[in-house]
């Protein structure tokens, strides 16, 4: 639990503070320049408009990892609320929220996201909806799972004898349970959220240029690979990096 | 079991319904005036608005949401897919092209990826904890870490661009099938990898195993008939989620390598916005994917007899 | 008053409960007594609303139990309180639902009367005895002041001593606070001592309702007598005789 924490914060300052390293504007466009290669000025080169690829990295940090952060945590919410609801909400509520997960489930959910996003039409907006549309539903099995095996508790069951309030029963009773091992699938799906963001953005997606974004950045790369081959490392590194620290 | 066999057949058909709702209705709230992108796609300039209506009745856009839906379901159902809304063409021939490209994609890459893992996931649980192992699971987290589309560019870069071996683009011969299929293979290797080491080295903990062992049985047989069958229960589990990586890593490593598969025909599909199409690729992932689970899920009860009647 | 009246529950088709009937008065204790399996907890649940009921009526004063807000002791006084919450909080918790503000006199009374001490409640449920929690979880039963408490195998995880002493509190208390007792137990001797009138309960029946004088003394039912000479042979009757 702590090591995850340690990483996400580590992960958060990264695209919170990142961008204040940046030596260059990373949408100034510099024709002159145009992919020259690493130097003092430039350190990791510049790309085909003559950008610099360090500054363009650094503020792509706050579009993919904020964006996933935002995105995991939206799903979390959802699929939480929709898993309690499915263990508390009666035997009716249960198979409808299920089959709602199953159906949502019955997509391979990058072939899902590419064609929501691609269908509402690229932008942020619609590439937070298709991953956030695709990423609730691990949480919702995990907290129906957990909820329904916290009812048979003792204290579960003396609260509801009570008469407490459903709302605060999963506030104080079901929530806490819930957090570990929601945090655990919350890593896993932070970190499935930068593959899409990326892909989506490789694919002409995802956040839409001058914006640097990494997955973006790698489209960009691609074509200059015979001339530029480094260019096309560094953001794909960086992907990997963030991912393999989540997981 | 014949209650089990029906209920889970209910569910597959709630859930399929559910998923073509689903999709209809994302297309349907598309932004836009769907009859108008088609008329721009198919006359390619500015058409008069008659042209336009009358598109809008020949689709069947003007009947309202759930009359264009039992329209759209209903030949579905005789496994008509429809027609492009751009070239008028039927979908269902060019969707077999498709998939005649992308199966021997995907089943390359999962050959690849079995041939791969299984040989490296039995020798790195000999030891646990052994160099190989640690060698084992950090190959396989690195694998899944790596998103497909960059792995993909960095084998052009080197085998294509810098080595000169392999073709890139295209699909015109086999050997443009290595790289792509490579591309998917190493993924799936490492995600298979994973399961297989821990399911191996749970079944080796199985509690009984001492006592076949002091009773005399035979390693090879305590293998055989203990070991491998608890282990193949993990596998077969994520089995389903195996082919949602081939399906979704099929998309991105035809869309780098120009392969004409079910992928480019996907995004070139969204981008014209020719939703027949679309909703074509997707409902057939989704009948693939709730089928596939679905015989997995008998499968694997005939496989654990722990898994009783009780979570039908 | 509590009416049970020809209750019958059905649990995965078959019978638990079948013609169940009994009442206690304001103030009195019914034990009722049986071995596993006898449909004991299916009648608290059916009781307290949780279970429903195939046929027959359960009230309160001519009204639905759970109208009179009635609280449940636990056989497992540990995992009656969630783990991660001071006791305070969960004890808190039936004036809380009810929207009642806490009566410190009465909190107070209680606690005196349980041998609770104050520091104790600002503890988890891991750093209190099992005889502790107990006491805490009787305590939160009482704390709304409920007209009907329901005990569900009180005693039996507690040891030995802890049993007498527990079973004297709950006693004293019924005294001083008064609301009427349904205590579920297999223990007879138990149940003799302490309660008013004793149901015998066999395989979802009634086997016989008497008090609990003339249950020692003279069992109408058959297996009455052999659950008496039972707890006869074990000692367990030997200070109510």
């Amino acid at each position: 639990m702590r090591s995850i924490f340690i990483l996400m914060s580590a992960l958060i300052m990264l695209a919170i503070c990142g961008p204040m390293f940046a030596p260059h504007d990373p949408t100034q466009i510099n024709i002159p320049n145009r992919l020259s290669p690493p130097s003092a000025e430039w350190l990791l080169g510049t790309d085909a408009l003559g950008r610099d690829i360090l500054s363009r990295l650094l503020h792509g940090a706050r579009w993919s990892l904020g964006l996933a952060f935002f995105i995991s945590i939206i799903g979390l919410c959802i699929g939480t609320i929709a898993g309690l609801l499915a263990a508390l909400g009666g035997r009716f509520v249960d198979w409808v929220v299920m089959r709602t997960t199953d159906t949502f489930l019955a997509f391979p959910d990058l072939v899902a996201a590419v064609v929501i996003a691609g269908v509402l039409g690229a932008g942020t907006g619609s590439l937070i909806f298709a991953l956030t549309v695709t990423g609730w539903m691990r949480y919702a099995r995990v907290a129906r799972g957990i909820g329904l095996s916290l009812q048979t508790r003792g204290y579960v069951m003396q609260a509801q004898l009570v008469g407490l309030s459903p709302l605060s029963i999963a506030r104080w009773h079901y929530l806490p349970s819930l957090l570990p091992s929601l945090t655990v699938v919350w890593t896993g799906m932070f970190a499935r959220a930068i593959l899409g963001i990326s892909a989506l953005g490789f694919l002409g997606f995802g956040v839409q240029p001058p914006m640097p974004e990494w997955g973006t950045m790698l489209l960009d790369a691609r074509i200059h690979m015979r001339s530029t081959p480094l260019q096309m490392i560094w953001p794909g590194l960086a992907v990997v990096t963030c991912v393999l620290a989540t997981t | 079991m014949i209650r089990v066999l029906a209920s889970l057949c209910l569910r597959a058909v709630v859930v399929l319904t559910g998923a073509a709702l689903a999709t209809f209705a994302l297309l349907w709230h598309a932004p836009g005036d769907p009859a108008l992108a088609i008329a721009l796609a198919r006359y390619d300039s500015l058409v008069p608005a008659d042209v336009v209506d009358q598109i809008r009745v020949e689709a069947g856009i003007d009947a309202g949401f759930w009359t264009a839906f039992q329209a759209w379901l209903s030949p579905l159902l005789t496994g008509d897919f429809g027609q492009s809304s751009v070239t008028g063409r039927d979908v269902w021939p060019e969707l077999m092209t498709a998939l005649s490209y992308t199966v021997p994609l995907a089943l390359a890459g999962l050959l690849i990826g079995i041939t791969l893992s299984v040989p490296l996931a039995l020798l790195a649980t000999r030891k646990a904890g052994s160099w190989l192992d640690r060698f084992a699971v950090g190959l396989a987290s690195l694998g899944a870490a790596i998103p497909a589309y960059w792995l993909g560019l960095l084998l052009i870069l080197l085998f294509a661009v810098q080595l000169g071996w392999l073709p890139a683009m295209g699909a015109r011969t086999s050997a443009h099938l290595i790289l792509p299929a490579l591309t998917l293979g190493l993924g799936v290797a490492a995600s298979l990898t994973r399961i297989l080491r821990s399911g191996i080295l749970e079944a080796r903990g199985q509690s009984f195993l001492p006592a076949l062992r002091r009773r005399g049985v035979a390693a090879r047989d305590i293998e055989r008939h203990h070991v491998a069958p608890h282990a193949a229960i993990p596998v077969l589990t994520v089995f389903g989620l195996e082919l949602a990586f081939l399906l979704e890593g099929a998309v991105i490593v035809e869309v780098i390598f120009a392969r004409p598969g079910l992928g480019s025909f996907l995004v070139d599909a969204i981008e014209a916005r020719d939703f027949p199409k679309v909703q074509a690729v997707v409902i057939l992932a989704a009948v693939l994917f709730v089928v596939v689970n679905l015989l997995i899920d008998l499968v694997y009860r005939g496989l654990d007899p722990r898994i009783g009647e009780r979570d039908a | 008053m509590l009416n049970v009246d020809g209750v019958c529950v059905k649990r995965g088709g078959k019978p638990t409960l079948q013609g169940v009937s009994m009442s206690i008065a304001p103030s009195r204790t019914l034990a009722v007594v049986g071995e596993s399996g006898a449909g004991k907890s299916t009648l608290i649940g059916a009781i307290l609303g949780m279970i429903p009921c195939a046929a027959g009526t359960i009230t309160w004063n001519d009204a639905p139990v759970r109208r009179c807000k009635p609280a449940l002791v636990m056989q497992e006084p540990r995992s009656a309180f969630n783990p991660r919450l001071c006791l305070r909080r969960s004890v808190m918790e039936p004036l809380v639902a009810q929207g009642i503000a806490v009566d410190a006199a009465h909190l107070a009374a209680l606690c005196q009367g349980l041998e609770i001490s104050a520091d104790l409640l600002d503890r988890r449920p891991s750093q209190v005895s099992i005889g502790q929690a107990q006491r805490v979880g009787i305590l939160r039963a009482l704390i709304a002041s409920p007209p009907l408490v329901l005990f569900d195998e009180p005693l039996s995880a507690l040891d030995a001593v802890t049993q007498k002493h527990t079973a004297r509190l709950i006693a004293d208390l019924q005294q001083n606070v008064g609301f009427a007792a349904l205590i579920v137990t297999h223990d007879l001797g138990y149940a003799a001592a302490f309660a008013d009138d004793i149901a015998v309960l066999r395989a979802g029946r009634i086997e016989e309702l008497t008090t609990a004088q003339d249950f020692v003394t003279a069992p109408q039912s058959a297996y009455g007598h052999t659950l008496r000479d039972a707890a006869f042979a074990l000692g367990a009757l030997e200070q109510v005789a």
